[in-house]
């Protein structure tokens, strides 16, 4: 109950900030970054698995943000839209860095290896195993096991069947219960 | 103590949010700077004029890029689109001269295409009718330009 009742203050505090910032105040928006810009930049890490373009990207989700908040209606909860527009932001990121012989040459971006992923500092256990993972099992496996997406939204996102949709999903996680299990 | 299951795990993890990473910079200065600048500090005229420059520069080079890969040309024709490309690049560079640049690491990244754009051509001096060579050229040639349109003038996708 207690927690409850802390959620729905926060809740009542983020409605109070977005709507200010609707007003074009740039303190609470401020403010509604520095609440949220942790998730944010944590969503974008994993889909990216490099911290300089998650961070980057988290930069551009703030500044859409910025420009777009009078869409947000209050139709869904305030973290549901902004983590919906952090994937939305963060994939479309990730299709435009690729460079120039990956858009050449279509292959699957590997994930990093094990050294790679220690070095990367702060990260918890699960998401120092997600960083490892190839591209697209990574980006799967995020958006449905953390994120929530259901595999009909995830393939609309990243342009594949469903069916792959969940190979994916399957092939992440055995390869992260398989790394957890060897550790 | 035994080590929880792999879905303990996972469910632990994800629910922790005191483990969440949390970026090694200051993310808000470039925010802030970001949401200032877009408000019009240029005419929307001068700003209409960039912005049209900048696309049909990016479309020019799309064409070209495309006569490359179609027509594999000689050297000769290879030389004049370089130079060609070159000269776009130049006058995007000096078009976005007095215009701030939205992040701080662009000419390292566009340093990086330059070395990606020299490595390929010491390859066609080798093997001059690769196709794929000389479509790997072409597109390094127009990241560059995509790259000085994109960090002068950020174009927001859609939320």
């Amino acid at each position: 109950m207690i927690i409850n009742a802390k959620e729905a203050f926060t809740q009542e505090q983020t409605d109070a900030l977005v709507a200010r910032c609707q007003q074009g105040d740039q303190g609470a928006f401020r403010e509604l970054f520095e609440q949220h810009h942790r998730r944010v930049y944590a969503l974008c890490l994993r889909l990216l698995a490099d911290p300089a373009h998650a961070e980057d990207a988290c930069q551009e989700v703030f500044v859409q943000l910025w420009q777009k908040i009078d869409q947000f209606k209050g139709q869904s909860q305030f973290t549901t839209w902004l983590h919906s527009v952090t994937s939305n932001i963060a994939i479309s990121y990730l299709r435009k860095q690729k460079n120039w012989l990956q858009k050449v040459v279509s292959f699957e971006q590997s994930g990093l290896d094990e050294q790679g992923a220690e070095q990367l500092g702060e990260l918890n256990g699960l998401d120092k195993l997600i960083v490892r993972l190839p591209e697209r099992a990574r980006l799967v496996f995020v958006l449905h096991a953390v994120e929530g997406y259901r595999h009909e939204e995830i393939a609309n996102m990243l342009n594949m069947a469903v069916g792959s949709s969940k190979s994916q999903y399957h092939r992440a996680r055995n390869l992260l219960q398989e790394w957890y299990n060897n550790d | 103590m035994t080590k929880p299951s792999f879905d303990e795990f996972m469910h632990t993890a994800l629910n922790d949010e005191q483990s969440q990473p949390k970026p090694q910079r200051d993310l808000w200065q470039g925010v802030e700077r970001a949401i200032n600048q877009a408000q019009p500090m240029q005419s929307p005229k001068q700003n209409n004029w960039q912005k049209l420059s900048g696309i049909a520069a990016c479309t020019i080079a799309g064409l070209l890029a495309w006569q490359v890969i179609m027509n594999q040309p000689k050297q000769d024709s290879l030389a004049n689109i370089s130079a060609f490309f070159e000269q776009q690049k130049q006058s995007l560079l000096v078009q976005y001269e007095t215009q701030p640049a939205l992040t701080s690491d662009w000419q390292t990244q566009l340093q990086e295409l330059e070395q990606a754009e020299q490595a390929i051509k010491l390859s066609l001096k080798q093997d001059p009718e690769n196709a794929a060579l000389l479509k790997m050229l072409a597109q390094v040639y127009q990241q560059q330009l995509d790259l000085i349109n994109k960090v002068h003038q950020p174009r927001w996708q859609h939320i």
